[in-house]
């Protein structure tokens, strides 16, 4: 099976349903017998593949895993209980107090307070450069650099750096390359192609299959020397490429216990199934209502990647192809202007998620960035006047008339 | 060669047998996610191909998962 609809469809389970079930059933169990004591120990020794705790693994969960996998074409995949667990998690196995991360502040809100008002305390140093400046990224990074972390498209800013080229920086160091590919998704941005070496995703998103659950997932693409990373290299002697993995799951995702709950890998499993369909509907929708938007004389400025004037469109579709994603922004006149629209709005639902199958608007200043001051906000490109709208699956005219109707009635 | 494999006594048929040639032997689904330790000391991933087993080498399979098995 070579294509991805096919492989989102069939998985790439290795065994067969006792019944003949086409659907990998739901083990909403927590705990797995065994047979006698010795098989109970084998397994906790580590001798013998078998369940025993569903915090630590579970049939279902690793049938999430597996179809991800074969999507992604990475080396090995772990389901977390939401993308700000795959971030925490993947951060704190590969770096430690006294290290260093790369970074941009062009991220999601929540993830810039995980870097400075989580790790920061505990004595890791966060350092901040622009991914559109590669030579500060090559001066940022030193023998205390434990992993350079960035958004393939960032949220809600949409800057789209070039990841080919920042990967051939990180390999010069021998640093990781961390990719949240949340807004793309394997789908649409192949990051093992452009030599990222983990990509991290909330699978809340496109591929929960409507916001049905939250869930992340952490992706090894199997591409880097984990004999290079200080706090890996034992492990690599041992378990070798699979270094990054067998630490995350034996230590940091075993002891932090931010597991994905079964039922909720079931529904991303069939959320997987449709994801092509999902996403080239989503982004098909965005980009016509990103043109509406670029004509209306109420708006100030619009962002989408998908732009051919965007300043990330080259960028963008030199990586990710002819889509671009469901979410772009835009400017109105004020912030006033901001909420009034809002609530004009009858189709388009107020809330925070984003490539929902409906379409969602929200005002990242007042919400998502509120708990920064107004200096920060700006320097992570979130304005007042700018709203973000996640573009669903409706029908595109039924939008259209939607944001008209905002337009109408708040001017 | 008598070999003892996860403190159970295995016979495998055949000279110059590598750690490789007994992970394909005892079918070990995903090589991957096992590490392999001989006499005590964790065997070199690079080396698998390689690495020639002895008669009586006692040989640990370590799976990492944690629990759970690959289907």
């Amino acid at each position: 099976m070579k294509g991805f609809a096919t492989r989102a469809v069939y998985g790439d389970s290795k065994g067969k349903d006792p019944y003949g079930a086409l659907r990998m059933p739901v083990y909403d169990g927590v705990a797995f017998a065994h047979e006698d004591s010795a098989s109970l120990a084998q397994t906790f020794a580590g001798r013998k593949p078998a369940y025993v705790y569903t915090r630590l693994a579970n049939p279902t969960v690793q049938d999430f895993e597996q179809r991800l996998q074969s999507l992604s074409g990475g080396l090995a995949v772990l389901a977390l209980s939401s993308g700000m667990a795959a971030i925490s998690n993947t951060i704190m196995t590969l770096a430690e107090a006294g290290t260093n991360i790369v970074t941009t502040k062009k991220l999601f809100g929540n993830t810039l307070s995980l870097l400075t008002k989580t790790f920061e305390p505990w004595g890791l140093s966060v350092r901040y450069v622009s991914m559109l400046d590669l030579c500060a990224l090559d001066r940022a990074i030193d023998e205390g650099t434990r992993a350079v972390f960035l958004e393939s498209m960032s949220n809600p800013q949409l800057e789209v750096a070039d990841c080919a080229k920042i990967a051939a920086i990180t390999a010069k160091h021998g640093v990781p390359l961390v990719v949240d590919n949340t807004l793309l998704t394997p789908y649409l941005f192949d990051s093992k192609k452009a030599g990222v070496n983990i990509e991290v995703l909330s699978t809340t998103k496109y591929i929960s299959g409507g916001a049905t659950s939250v869930g992340g997932a952490i992706i090894d693409n199997g591409n880097f020397d984990w004999r290079c990373s200080p706090k890996l290299a034992g492990g690599a002697e041992r378990f070798g490429s699979m270094a990054f993995m067998a630490t995350l799951r034996q230590e940091v995702f075993r002891n932090f216990g931010a597991c994905l709950a079964p039922h909720n890998a079931y529904l991303q499993s069939l959320g997987l199934e449709t994801l092509s369909l999902r996403v080239d509907r989503s982004c098909d929708n965005a980009l016509v209502l990103a043109r509406f938007l670029a004509e209306h004389p109420q708006v100030a400025a619009v962002n989408y990647p998908g732009l051919p004037e965007a300043g990330s469109h080259a960028v963008a579709r030199q990586q990710f192809g002819a889509r671009f994603g469901g979410l772009l922004t835009f400017d109105l006149a004020d912030e006033e202007d901001c909420h009034a629209f809002m609530d004009s709005l009858r189709i388009i639902r107020r809330a925070t998620n984003l490539n929902d199958n409906k379409s969602l608007i929200l005002h990242p200043w007042s919400t998502i960035y509120a708990e920064y001051r107004p200096e920060e906000r700006l320097a992570a490109g979130v304005r007042p006047t700018m709203l973000r709208l996640s573009v669903g699956i409706e029908d595109g005219d039924d939008l259209s008339e939607d944001l008209e109707r905002g337009f109408n009635h708040h001017a | 060669m008598q070999l003892m494999v996860n403190g159970k006594a295995e016979i495998v048929e055949g000279d110059n047998i590598s750690v490789a040639d007994l992970l394909a032997f005892k079918q070990v689904e995903s090589p991957d996610m096992v590490s392999v330790q001989r006499n005590g000391k964790i065997v070199d991933r690079q080396r698998y191909a390689e690495q020639a087993l002895a008669e009586g080498d006692e040989i640990e399979f370590l799976y990492f998962m944690g629990g759970g098995a690959r289907r």
